[in-house]
């Protein structure tokens, strides 16, 4: 058990190694996991954007339905009363094959992320789109949703940020649900009790 | 007969009989005859009988004194022998060498030339990432994309540049931690996050500083595991004297922090005016969440130093805010390795070092107190935390159940904190009290050198040799390790245990062998990835990997041949001979007493 995790630290290096490249790169002939992947990623200073996609289109989508933009501004500002961190709102509904493009604008002095899960492996490595901003900028990415109506989880994967309140949900068409402990908007599984305070 | 219980119950019993009779007859119809009375009352004297019986068969041998345990048994005939029962027996999985030293470490493990860096060969189990070491040495400004993207450092966790003295080496340095929490509570599961086990199955809460990283805190998003760069203890940082150096610390927790400079040479203010120091109130104010500050020193001297969080430092610095920070003698082309993740063997040691040892080591001990560390896993919400924390935790009341050396303990310290030597070598070995409680640190077949004491050398004349070191909380000792087979440095090639020697710190939670024992292992008495030789085989080493083991539920001695010490299996008087004491005790208090008071009360 204890071993299982250590080899997945093994795996999680080489992904890191094979999948990343600087400044928008495709696939290197060194993949290989995910050799037949096209994986980008864009690091600097500033943070980074990994898997942007503006161009394939979902399997399931014959065309770009919408183009939309939005700002995802993220801090302590934001932060909902008994947490630490906020996005300025923790839901974003889109039309099915929607291209989003967002820009993350952190407004901390520690990075902060906005990072989509579960969408389709073949066209986003480990079915991720990630934002990632470090100190006070803003970082741009772009992305296409699939056509089937869908709930996805995005959030801050720094310790304790989805904890904190960097959670929320990407709503494609009219979704499949509402995550848990989406600030203002679901409750937590296991809610402090505040009657005891124990 | 002699049987007084026997005797005092018939005695009740036909006192009973005689008052009951005329209500048991009173009790049956005008109409009920003669023999339905007497069988009504012979069943009576059945039942009495019977759970008499059943009562004094079942009564438990605790119960009794000898002499009436000795009475009963004659009395039922329970005096024969009886074999004690066979031991239980207990499988533990078989040791999985893939599990416990993943094959895909194997090419960490070798010699490594990177960007320009030479890199060790270590034979540990779980070595450190020489990617991670080639970004430490040169900065992740001056390696290539691809090294820089092969460690999980983000790109200014370390920056070098401006070789101000013009010897060859880099002057400014400017480093970059955050503020990680491990083993924290997650509002949407019951598993602890992100994970790190310092035994196996044991995750008490920590906050560590950590070198600033990317992406994900965990392995994978899978995984609730942290990445390698997340860990205790925080990694010890290598500075060379004279270096500017810049330690920016970005609050990426949701309580207030700072980081002190103990030992270390550092002005009381920045150069432009703020609080350098670390300490609240009198330097400044902590950082709060999601800002960042830095500190700047320029260290005049060399040695080994101790940083920590100074805010509300009795719990903090024991959450686990606290790390080495070394001082490298000034010395020409001198690349230090900035970060020594997770503490142990340096494996691009600097110049000065490399003058005088073969090898050098960082060890870093920490004593825990679970009743402080889990108190994170209870809430979500910062406030209740700070108040548990810092106002429901007594640590005058405090009494320390874990024990890590270089944030594990046995048998997780084989994997990656062994001190691993050969014959006639020089060994340097730093060494970190980082808890509240002194540490009696005992090197077994070896009487190391103290050389320095809180990071100051000791001449010739003070230096002092033994194989016990008394080092005070937040106390450094250098010592020189001898591996010559002299009888005095050294009894000679072995696996050597090395541990704390009060007694509690070579158990967890009080189950031993745990806590911070580890070893002096000469390469040749290590096995496959770096294992060290145990008696019976790596399979021997098997039920300490197991979770069980430090829950208490292996028995110490089980497998010996010719010596069964493993645990009986349980029998005789258990829990159906218990039920049917209480049966017995409850069926006489019916017959005896509530169908008499009924009786009496419907005449
Ligand atoms: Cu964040
Ligand atoms: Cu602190």
């Amino acid at each position: 058990m204890t071993g299982g995790r250590r080899i997945s630290v093994a795996f999680a290096a080489v992904f890191v190694a094979t999948a990343a490249s600087i400044h928008v790169v495709t696939a290197q002939e060194q993949h290989h996991h995910h050799a037949h992947h096209d994986h980008s990623m864009v690091l600097d200073r500033d943070g980074m954007v990994m898997n942007a996609n503006a161009d394939v289109l979902p399997k399931d989508c014959t065309e770009v339905s919408a183009d939309l933009e939005f700002e995802v501004r993220v801090g302590r500002d934001y932060a909902r009363r008994g947490l630490t961190f906020g996005y300025n709102q923790h839901e974003w509904v889109v039309p099915p094959c929607a291209r989003v493009t967002v820009t993350l604008i952190n407004e901390d002095q520690v990075r902060h992320q906005w990072m989509v899960h579960g969408l389709p492996r073949y066209l986003y490595p480990q079915g991720m789109f990630h934002l990632e901003v470090s100190g006070e900028k803003r970082k741009s990415g772009t992305f296409i949703v699939p056509s089937d109506d869908r709930t996805y989880l995005a959030h801050c994967d720094i310790a304790q940020h989805m904890e904190q309140g960097l959670k929320g949900q990407v709503v494609v068409g009219s979704g499949n649900g509402t995550l848990p402990s989406i600030p203002g908007i679901s409750a937590q599984p296991l809610p402090d009790d505040y009657a005891s305070g124990r | 007969m002699q049987w007084p219980l026997n005797r005092s119950g018939l005695a009740t019993r036909n006192y009973l009989v005689d008052r009951v009779r005329p209500n048991v007859a009173g009790s049956v119809t005008e109409n009920s005859s003669a023999s339905g009375t007497s069988a009504v009352r012979f069943a009576y004297l059945i039942g009495v009988l019977a759970a008499f019986a059943l009562t004094l068969w079942n009564i438990p041998p605790a119960y009794l004194s000898a002499e009436w345990a000795a009475y009963r048994n004659s009395w039922m005939g329970g005096s024969k022998y009886t074999e004690a029962p066979p031991s239980r027996t207990v499988s533990v999985a078989e040791l999985d060498i893939d599990e416990i030293c993943s094959p895909d470490f194997d090419t960490w493990r070798t010699a490594h030339r990177i960007d320009g860096v030479e890199i060790e060969a270590v034979s540990d189990c779980a070595p450190d990432n020489p990617w991670d070491i080639a970004v430490s040495v040169r900065g992740a400004n001056n390696v290539t994309e691809a090294t820089l993207m092969q460690s999980l450092f983000a790109p200014d966790a370390v920056e070098k540049g401006d070789d101000r003295d013009g010897d060859g080496d880099p002057d400014v340095i400017d480093i970059r931690l955050e503020v990680m929490e491990l083993n924290g509570k997650s509002p949407d599961g019951s598993e602890v996050v992100p994970q790190f086990e310092i035994g196996p199955g044991i995750t008490p809460g920590f906050w560590v500083f950590a070198p600033k990283t990317r992406g994900m805190t965990t392995i994978n998003f899978e995984s609730l595991v942290a990445n390698r760069i997340v860990r205790l203890p925080a990694p010890v940082i290598r500075i060379e004297q004279g270096d500017e150096v810049r330690i920016t610390l970005e609050n990426s927790h949701y309580l207030p922090h700072t980081i002190h400079f103990h030992g270390l040479d550092h002005p009381f203010k920045t150069s432009d005016g703020k609080g350098n120091d670390g300490v609240p109130v009198f330097s400044e104010h902590p950082i709060m969440p999601g800002k960042a500050r830095a500190y700047q020193l320029q260290p005049r001297h060399a040695g080994t130093t101790f940083y920590h969080c100074h805010v509300q430092p009795h719990s903090h610095i024991l959450m686990g805010l606290q790390g080495m920070l070394v001082v490298e003698e000034n010395r020409p082309n001198n690349w230090v390795q900035t970060f020594n993740i997770g503490a142990g063997r340096v494996r691009s040691p600097s110049v000065a070092v490399r003058e005088q040892y073969d090898r050098e080591f960082d060890l870093h001990y920490l004593e825990i107190d679970s009743t402080l560390n889990n108190r994170i896993q209870r809430f979500n919400d910062p406030r209740l935390v700070s108040r548990s924390i810092h106002r429901g935790y007594n640590i005058t009341k405090r009494s320390a159940d874990y024990f890590v050396l270089n944030g594990r303990s046995f048998p997780y310290t084989l994997r990656e904190a062994m001190v691993v030597v050969n014959p006639q070598q020089r060994n340097r070995i730093r060494i970190l009290n980082g808890g509240s409680e002194g540490l009696a640190l005992h090197f077994h077949g070896h009487k190391p050198r103290l050389t320095h004491r809180d990071g100051v050398p000791l001449s010739p004349g003070q230096e002092i040799q033994r194989d016990v070191f008394w080092i005070a909380s937040a106390q450094r000792v250098d010592l020189e390790l001898n591996t010559v087979n002299d009888g005095l440095n050294a009894y000679g090639a072995g696996a050597w245990l090395l541990h704390d020697h009060r007694e509690q710190a070579v158990t967890s939670n009080g189950i031993g062998p745990g806590g911070d024992v580890s070893l002096v292992a000469y390469e040749k008495y290590l096995g496959p990835r770096g294992l060290p030789l145990a008696v019976g085989g790596l399979q021997s080493l098997a039920p300490f990997f197991s979770s069980a083991y430090y829950a208490g539920e292996l028995p110490v001695f089980s497998g010996m041949a010719g010596h069964d010490l493993a645990d009986p299996e349980q029998r005789a008087f258990g829990a159906t001979n218990l039920w049917y004491f209480w049966i017995g005790i409850l069926a006489l208090m019916w017959l005896l007493i509530i169908v008499p008071l009924r009786r009496w009360r419907a005449r």
